[in-house]
């Protein structure tokens, strides 16, 4: 009996994980890919020698990104706009004549399934370097596993230690960031809320289990009472808490200013209608995550809310993408996340073109570091890497943004991200 | 303040009341605790959702409610036939049907997060506003319909279970399914009619609690651990128990967030379940459950 019982249990454990890997999200071309890779040895062989002089063979990269999980409102678009990256630039003929192939697969927002798809990608597929998610948890079990494999990861994880060692501040070798940190962004809301809305008191309610509010928190809250401000409480919530209105109440009663609510969409809806639900009438700021869909998403109506947005979506290279991705996918709103996975493919091709070897990991990771240069992103500002952090210099621009009263967003105030002093 | 924090943490409460009366209406006569019926939600959840976005003009909420609670009655019974009948059949020991809850609510989640993603998706509000005030309090519109739906709820089911014949049968399967066969009770026919209730109940569950929150695969299951504390500390297959257990649990949940924060509040939960499982293991109810899995 024990045996059939341990049977069951095994057969059950092992059908949910297969199916949580099936909703992995490979894409079809990924799944071609990976059938096609079964037959690649005997392949590769036979065309190595006639290649001696003009390598075509595909480069692959990998991109992980959540599909399926609480963060895929972004993942889904950022898998987009990093394969319609791909597409264009195999269309223009590749890197050096030699396509990429981009194999995509879903972390579900999850730190394990994340080294499990990543650990799929670089053993199995043989991927020479990673598209990362716009998600610090799942990017920060990387940072060994990237420098052993010597595989470069390019991404949006705003959360700075996916990027410096905290303890001694320098760069983990095979770890890029393409867009202004989380900390950078909550400078900005602090500044902004300070200098122009002339907020005196705020309280913030974020997740303490996602590095990406933590990390935004702290740096606004910091900024905020080294300049003057005032914080009058700071509460918290977890991934398993789906009700917030004991700390909406608090807060409502305290009367602060304004509100920063940080972490990802879906809780960003809960939050803030548990505080409109509590009476409190204030300003709301937000990170990035407050752009669209929340406003489609929350019951109560949308009124003084500034968040930090990357891009400004009426022109440039952007808007043709927002444009060309709700055409293709259905979507029924712009999304910035497709920008961000444009510009992270834009980044590493333009350091596998500088490459002798574009699929040599340690080749393209020390062009990464010293030669991003002004590459331009898909809002038009140039991404140059600090060689030192591996993050972009403090002149990338960022917006403030707020809703009107039918919905739409107006970028309010511009800032370059030295417009701001964190100390 | 102390009054409006009671206001919460009824509405709260009311939530967990209503997942709690599905857990302990399947409890009451299989002894297990019915996981899939948070997978239940979930579905029946989107279900609502897909029903109301085919209209042009969103239908009256009773509509779609009433449609969601005939197909949570469809699926319930679907589940029993698939999962649960070949183990009842085989009187296989309590912790199957746990197993097979557990696999349920598992598979479910999964499938509507292979084909919707965890995207939010929302209902067309039910009132113009998200809150009410009386004498200086507000309350939320949605919670407190919540909790008079749970309340109708709670009083219609005990008033079939102790005033009619389909009542009086499930308590004889309660007690023992195959002494009640032996009476010339249909076990089957009751146990049937007790999975429909679960699944009504999960209907109505999936709509409103779709409308307080929004839909998503993981809506029915994030509430789980909650039904279940409410479950035992009400005493496991009781159902005024759960909804005392459910109001309580709210209330004290809402009153610790406040004075300790979200992050310690978990720990006084439980601890609060494990002394009742060390001091009252029967629960509120007094009404001990054999074969608690």
């Amino acid at each position: 009996m024990k045996k059939l019982f341990a049977a069951f249990l095994i057969c059950a454990l092992t059908a949910s994980q297969l199916i949580g890997c099936s909703g992995g999200g490979s894409t079809a071309p990924a799944t071609q890919a990976a059938s096609a890779e079964t037959e690649a040895p005997a392949a590769e062989k036979e065309a190595a020698e006639p290649q001696a002089e003009a390598n075509t063979d595909p480069i692959k990269i990998g991109c992980i990104q959540d599909t399926t999980g609480g963060a895929s409102s972004a993942g889904q678009p950022n898998q987009w706009g990093a394969e319609y990256a791909v597409r264009i630039i195999n269309e223009n003929g590749g890197i050096n004549g030699r396509p990429i192939e981009i194999y995509c697969r879903d972390c579900q927002n999850d730190t394990e399934v994340g080294v499990t798809v990543y650990r799929e990608l670089v053993d199995e597929v043989g991927v020479c370097a990673i598209i990362g998610p716009p998600l610090s948890n799942p990017a920060s079990a990387w940072v060994d596993l990237a420098t052993e494999d010597k595989v470069p990861i390019v991404g949006h994880f705003m959360d700075e230690i996916c990027t410096t060692d905290p303890d001694t501040g320098e760069a983990y070798p095979y770890m890029f960031l393409v867009e202004p940190s989380s900390a950078v962004q909550g400078y900005i809301l602090a500044k902004y809320a300070l200098d122009e809305l002339g907020i005196k008191s705020v309280a913030s309610l974020y997740n303490t289990s996602n590095a990406f509010a933590v990390t935004q928190e702290k740096p606004f809250v910091d900024y905020f009472v080294n300049n003057g401000g005032e914080v009058l409480a700071e509460e918290t919530f977890g991934w398993a808490d789906t009700d917030y209105s004991a700390q909406a109440q608090k807060i409502a009663s305290l009367n602060p200013d304004a509100v920063l609510l940080t972490d990802y969409a879906n809780q960003m809806v809960t939050a803030y209608d548990n505080l409109r639900d509590a009476g409190y009438e204030g300003y709301i700021l937000g990170a990035n995550t407050m752009a669209a869909p929340f406003n489609t998403l929350v019951k109560n109506p949308v009124k003084d809310c500034y968040y930090v947005k990357n891009y400004d979506f009426t022109s440039g290279k952007i808007a043709d993408l927002v444009k060309v991705h709700m055409e293709e996918t259905g979507t029924d709103y712009p999304s910035g996340n497709v920008g961000f996975g444009w510009d992270a493919v834009q980044v590493l091709a333009s350091a596998m073109q500088q490459a002798e070897d574009p699929t040599n990991g340690e080749e393209v990771r020390d062009i990464l570091e010293n030669k991003t240069v002004d590459i331009e992103s898909a809002g038009e500002v140039n991404i140059t890497l600090v060689p030192e952090t591996h993050r972009p210099t403090r002149d990338m621009g960022m917006f403030i943004v707020t809703y009107n009263e039918d919905g739409t967003t107006e970028e309010v105030q511009t800032y370059l991200t030295s417009d701001y002093k964190a100390e | 303040m102390t009054l409006q924090l009671l206001i919460s943490g009824f509405s709260l409460g009311a939530v967990y009341a209503l997942i709690a009366v599905g857990f302990a209406i399947v409890f009451s006569i299989f002894k297990f605790s019915n996981i899939a019926h948070g997978g239940m939600i979930s579905a029946c959840a989107f279900i609502g959702y897909f029903f109301q976005s085919s209209f042009e003009e969103p239908p009256p909420f009773i509509v779609t409610a009433l449609f969601t609670t005939g197909v949570g009655v469809l699926m319930a019974l679907l589940i029993d036939t698939i999962a649960y009948r070949n183990i009842r059949k085989k009187q296989a020991p309590g912790l199957y049907y746990f197993l097979m809850s557990i696999t349920v609510a598992i598979l479910i989640e999964q499938i509507l997060s292979v084909f919707f993603g965890k995207n939010l998706h929302t209902y067309a509000p039910i009132f113009s506003s998200t809150t009410f005030s009386i004498g200086g309090l507000r309350f939320s519109s949605i919670d407190t319909l919540i909790m008079v739906i749970s309340l109708a709820i709670l009083s219609a089911l005990i008033f079939v279970i102790n005033k009619t014949k389909i009542g009086l049968a499930i308590r004889t399967v309660a007690i023992s399914p195959s002494t009640s066969q032996l009476m010339g009770i249909n076990s089957s026919v009751v146990i049937m009619a007790v999975f429909a209730i679960a699944g009504a109940l999960a209907g109505i569950s999936g709509v409103l609690l779709g409308t307080k929150f929004s839909v998503y695969p993981s809506l029915g299951p994030s509430m789980m651990t909650k039904g279940f504390i409410v479950s035992v500390i009400g005493g496991l297959g009781s159902l005024g128990g759960a909804i005392v257990a459910a109001i309580a649990l709210g209330v004290v949940e809402i009153f610790l967030t406040y004075w300790l924060g979200s992050l310690s509040t978990p720990i006084v939960l439980f601890g609060i379940m494990l002394l009742f499982l060390t001091v009252r293991p029967e629960g509120i109810s007094g009404r001990f459950a054999k074969d608690k899995v």
